[in-house]
């Protein structure tokens, strides 16, 4: 084997397989089936808000897979069976029992979900494509090895570092590439002009908040924080400037070991996202849950059983 | 799985997602992220002022038989955020985000290959106010000889239109507010703007100054 070929092999392994410890990758599915379970709850209730016994609409532009499958038609009851198996499939997942069988329950159900609340009108939404790649990892990898109800009553041996290390760390390389992605394609379909003045920001900040229209005083009914932004187009262009610099730099954190660095990294996209959904109502705001890939969760869990333990015993010592 | 097969499923695993990147599709589960990054800079923006309880009654219908009716979110069953954009826009004959933009400076290669596997621009033949009708029907059971079938549907919505210049100052107090009625017959979907009645638009028309 050559050098090149030899330090190219060590390059990847360092990126891949030497970040985290064994015991984490249990910790992170525990803690990101939770928070799945909200997460899809959140996206998909529209479909229960449905009369289960109402009309059954014709779909007006059914998503690719439901055209493949001469799916044409909502049945509104169908949605009540399938989101309770969704959040079981989430919690089995979770805690660690039938856990492979469990994805691929998660990932029909969303399938189906999606294809429902997406094929009303045709607009097809992008919530759900970070968790479905992330979910295929879970997958391939040795999740549920560790910390969880199969690997302990089975008595199944310790996955490697390795093991570990490398669904995560793939995890982390496609949520830090999103934002990445996200302003290529931006750069792709409106060049600078996205930038221009207020930008594009602006313009979907006064759309949104004008669409359910104005109370009788001439305030907007939804949304007055983005309205009130809206005709501040200087502050808005720093904010697109912020927009552009977080989405170039962010994979940087792929590089950062330091969990206290990358708590501040995650802070600043939590924060986009929740601002996108306070000033423009764009439904991303709980998606932060999947940064738990990010950390060691194994010793997060144990801080936080230490504080549950404390606060039981101070009262008992009272 | 030893080091050398993550390696491989890594790599083809990469291959697949960020080829979709490379090859601009949005077709769930891939997707190259496209979400609010398509503008066009007209000298106006244009948006639709909603009418919450005007929405909540739905759209003006009238029966094959003469019959006048309101369709509401309710009677056809559909969650009131899609109930928005079927009234908003696909009424108005405009396209879900996805048609607008997929095919918006596309590389030839990227050309070649979606109007090889996918087909023609949806830009190029828009019938989605026809759509509409159809689904409203179907839903109810219409069939195209039922006197009860929906033969014409309308929604009608303020359009504001605000002057570049006075957005670029965070003026928005002096939109010029028109009140546009999308109409859609089994004939043709038609826009009516004031006492104007013209077909709507179904080539390629620019988006500029507009946004959803």
């Amino acid at each position: 084997m050559t050098d090149i070929a030899a330090r190219r092999r060590s390059w990847v392994d360092w990126f891949f397989f030497d970040w985290h410890p064994a015991e984490a990758l249990g910790a992170v599915r525990f803690y990101f089936g939770i928070g799945l379970a909200i997460y899809l709850n959140i996206q998909f209730n529209q479909n229960l808000t449905l009369d289960p016994f109402g009309a059954h609409f014709h779909f007006t532009r059914p998503i690719w897979y439901f055209w493949a499958l001469g799916i044409d038609t909502n049945v509104p009851w169908l949605p009540f069976l399938v989101m309770p198996l969704l959040m079981a499939a989430c919690l089995f997942f979770a805690f660690g029992k039938w856990t492979k069988p469990a994805i691929i329950v998660i990932i029909l159900c969303i399938f189906y979900m999606k294809g429902v609340r997406d094929s009303f009108s045709g607009d097809v939404h992008h919530r759900e494509v970070p968790i479905f790649a992330i979910l295929i990892l879970f997958f391939f990898s040795k999740c549920d090895r560790m910390f969880g109800i199969d690997a302990r009553k089975k008595g199944w041996a310790p996955i490697e570092d390795w093991e570990s290390s490398w669904p995560l760390r793939a995890m982390q390389i496609y949520i830090a590439m999103f934002y990445f992605w996200a302003l290529v394609a931006k750069v792709r379909l409106s060049g600078l002009a996205w930038f221009h003045g207020g930008g594009r920001i602006q313009d979907v900040l006064i759309s949104r908040a004008v669409r359910d229209g104005f109370t009788p005083t001439g305030e907007v009914v939804n949304l007055s924080l983005g309205w009130e932004l809206a005709q501040n187009p200087h502050a808005i262009f720093w904010i697109g400037v912020l927009v552009f610099l977080f989405e170039l730099f962010f994979p940087l954190i792929l590089f950062v070991r330091d969990w206290r660095i990358k708590l501040a990294m995650l802070a600043g996209a939590s924060v986009f996202h929740f601002s996108n959904y306070l000033l423009m109502n764009v439904q991303f705001y709980f998606y932060p849950f999947v940064f738990v890939t990010f950390f060691n969760m194994a010793e997060f869990h144990r801080w936080l059983k230490g504080k549950v333990r404390l606060r039981r015993a101070a009262p008992a010592e009272a | 799985m030893s080091k050398t097969s993550v390696k491989r499923f890594l790599a083809l695993y990469f291959l697949i997602l960020f080829g979709a990147i490379f090859l601009r599709v949005d077709y769930f589960p891939l997707s190259w992220v496209p979400m609010y990054g398509y503008r066009e800079i007209g000298p106006q923006l244009t948006v639709k002022f909603g009418d919450k309880s005007g929405r909540k009654r739905g759209f003006f219908a009238q029966r094959a038989n003469g019959e006048t009716l309101y369709i509401s979110a309710e009677d056809l069953n559909v969650p009131n955020a899609n109930f928005r954009r079927l009234y908003h826009q696909r009424a108005y004959n405009n396209a879900p985000p996805q048609d607008d933009r997929e095919r918006v400076a596309l590389m030839s290669f990227n050309r070649w290959w979606y109007e090889t596997f996918v087909g023609p621009d949806p830009r190029l033949n828009k019938n989605y106010s026809g759509q509409l009708l159809d689904s409203v029907n179907q839903t109810f059971g219409y069939g195209p000889s039922d006197p009860r079938r929906i033969a014409r549907l309308e929604a009608s919505l303020d359009f504001a239109t605000y002057d570049r210049e006075h957005l670029d100052i965070g003026d928005l107090s002096r939109p010029k507010i028109e009140r546009r009625t999308a109409i859609i017959t089994e004939t043709g979907s038609f826009l009516k703007r004031g006492d104007r009645v013209a077909p709507m638009s179904t080539g390629m028309a620019s988006k500029a100054g507009e946004v959803e």
